[in-house]
């Protein structure tokens, strides 16, 4: 490792024990120390939680340290940790996965289409315009309470963002490229998989990222506004009995749920665009 | 060398310095283009970019249009090879009337820009005719291996393209094309963007591969001495709009090689009595 790595790791985890030393201790301290109209608030950890209290709620909720046993427990709760976060996460790919091959099937057909693009684009601007959590009750009117009004709600998300950069994608295709691969011998079809599908993949994956935090802000959207499970219900819940330190532990989850989906797409990525300078590996 | 009566017959110059080229005389006509006009609409003014313009190629000759830079050189290619609709005139290949779109197996086309796909790495951009005619992976290797051979690009077969300089991306351009076979072969100033050094080692591998193998050339340049050394005939057109003007006969001795020629007191005579024709259009696009 060189020099300049190990001087940036070591400040990352100072920055990392400072946080949590302030959290942990700090509003204990300010309140000893300062007078009373100057302890800070946002210190507080009715508002906040404290990393002691996470741990100690995450353990509860993730059943590690019962007495009944971790299987007795999981079976007595419905809604704990570990199924909560698979039904997220679960939900979130599925709506990442939906949207994003409809966004790109229909990106692809308007973008090598200027009559379908021509007839379709008013529309696609003006559904474009509705935000999307607006309609996020009306799709649990539809699809219930269940899951699938989750992937619902993500595939919405992500459809329109995938949609509109493969659609760009596919209209910045080199036209000479086009007409080379016709002067080969290539059909309409053969273009469209080996030059058109190619060439906009790099416009494709350029939506995939933030897509994949739009489903996962989709879906908990969803479980907010109606579900039976899943890490936003239990945010919900949480909030209803005000425990902060719960729904910290619901967030931290969500945030290793984003971080695990993106780690994911980015290998996907670096290996289908390994021919573009940014993804170049060791050769 | 008209063969077509047209309005605009154009003065040939033959310039017999040494005999060559038996093939080319005796040999059937390949590309006819009889009357060929192009008109651009261009915010909203229609102008003539290409007017009137009729040639002939015959079977193995290796034919230059030369012209200053907006002349319509790219356009005539583009019509020939049925990229680009006409708006007046004939082209025939082979006595079949080029259509628009529909593409001509025997007719290979080497593209002015780099038109190389950069997701590909260089086997399989000079595979992919093959590939996408369904000839198996097997079955292609050899031919995409001893291309890559001739080429002298040995050692960066799963290179991409960005990894190459530009002389060995042009290689592997005219490689992607050559693979393929084509009888009559379209090239569009392929060298246009390389320095004089690469240049002139284009041009060799060029000149091996027609002497070996004597494609029907049509090779598009404002380069005279590039023009020179690789053509048997040189087709002059005037500035915009591009009208045929002279039609000479390269008759140096084969095979040539790119360097020596150059010093060669017959390269120097053609290049100044060309370059009396040629300068008279590079001055009339300056004016305009
Ligand atoms: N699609 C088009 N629409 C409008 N004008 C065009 C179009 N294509 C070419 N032209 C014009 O036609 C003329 C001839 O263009 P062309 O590309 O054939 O020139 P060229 O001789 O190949 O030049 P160069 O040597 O620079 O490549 C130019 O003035 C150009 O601006
Ligand atoms: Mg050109």
């Amino acid at each position: 490792m060189p020099k300049s790595r190990i001087v940036i790791v070591l400040w990352q985890l100072a920055i990392l024990a400072a946080v949590l030393v302030i959290w942990q201790w700090g509003f204990d301290w300010s309140k000893a120390l300062l007078p009373k109209a100057y302890v800070p608030k946002i210190l507080d950890p009715y508002f906040v939680a404290k990393p002691s209290l996470i741990w100690q709620s995450f353990l509860r909720l993730g059943c590690l340290d019962d007495s009944g046993g971790f299987a007795a427990c999981i079976k007595g709760n419905d809604n704990n940790l570990w199924l909560a976060t698979l039904i997220t996460l679960k939900n979130t790919w599925w709506g990442f996965l939906f949207g994003s091959a409809s966004g790109i099937a229909a990106g692809l057909i308007l973008g090598r289409s200027d009559f379908l693009a021509r007839v379709f684009g008013p529309y696609i601007v003006a559904f474009n315009s509705i935000p999307r959590i607006a309609l996020v009750p009306l799709v649990i009117l539809i699809f219930g309470l269940g899951d699938l009004s989750k992937i619902a709600t993500a595939w919405l998300v992500v459809f329109f963002v995938v949609f509109f950069n493969t659609f760009e994608g596919a209209r910045a295709v080199d036209r000479d490229q086009i007409a080379a691969a016709r002067l080969m011998g290539a059909s309409e079809f053969i273009v469209l998989r080996t030059v058109v599908v190619p060439s906009a993949l790099a416009w494709v994956f350029a939506s995939l990222l933030p897509a994949v935090s739009f489903a996962l802000i989709g879906v908990i959207v969803g479980e907010f506004i109606g579900a039976e499970r899943g890490l936003g219900k239990l945010i919900i819940e949480a909030e209803a009995r005000a425990n902060a330190s719960e729904m910290m532990v619901a967030i931290f989850i969500m945030m290793f749920v984003g971080i695990l989906l993106a780690v994911v797409v980015r290998s996907l990525q670096s290996y289908l665009l390994r021919w573009q300078p940014q993804f170049e590996r060791s050769m | 060398m008209m063969a077509v009566p047209g309005p605009s017959p154009s003065p040939s110059t033959r310039l017999a310095l040494a005999r060559e080229d038996r093939h080319a005389d005796a040999a059937r006509t390949r590309i006819a283009v009889q009357g060929l006009t192009k008109r651009f609409t261009s915010t909203g003014r229609e102008f003539v970019a290409v007017d009137d313009v009729s040639f002939e190629v015959k079977q193995g000759e290796f034919v230059a249009l030369l012209g200053p830079s907006g002349c319509g050189k790219s356009t005539i290619l583009n019509m020939v090879a049925g990229l680009l609709p006409r708006s007046g005139g004939r082209i025939l290949i082979d006595d079949d009337t080029v259509e628009t779109g529909r593409v001509n197996r025997k007719v290979g086309y080497v593209f002015q820009r780099d038109t190389l796909f950069p997701w590909r790495t260089v086997e399989q951009n000079i595979g992919y005719g093959l590939e996408i005619a369904g000839i198996h992976k097997a079955a292609r290797a050899g031919r995409v291996a001893s291309a890559i051979d001739k080429a002298g690009l040995a050692g960066f077969a799963q290179s991409f393209p960005r990894m190459l300089s530009g002389g060995m991306r042009q290689r592997v351009a005219l490689m992607r094309t050559l693979i393929l076979e084509p009888e009559i072969l379209l090239m569009d100033e392929p060298f246009g963007a390389l320095d004089t050094h690469t240049k002139l080692e284009m041009h060799k591998t060029l000149l091996e591969i027609w002497e070996r193998e004597r494609q029907t050339v049509l090779f598009v340049t404002h380069d005279l001495g590039e023009a020179i050394t690789l053509a048997s005939r040189i087709i002059l057109l005037s500035a915009r709009p591009g009208r045929l003007k002279e039609d000479f006969e390269i008759a140096l001795l084969r095979p040539r090689d790119p360097v020596s020629l150059r010093e060669s007191a017959e390269f120097g005579r053609l290049y100044s009595h060309i370059w009396h024709s040629l300068g008279e259009e590079f001055r009339r696009t300056r004016v305009d």
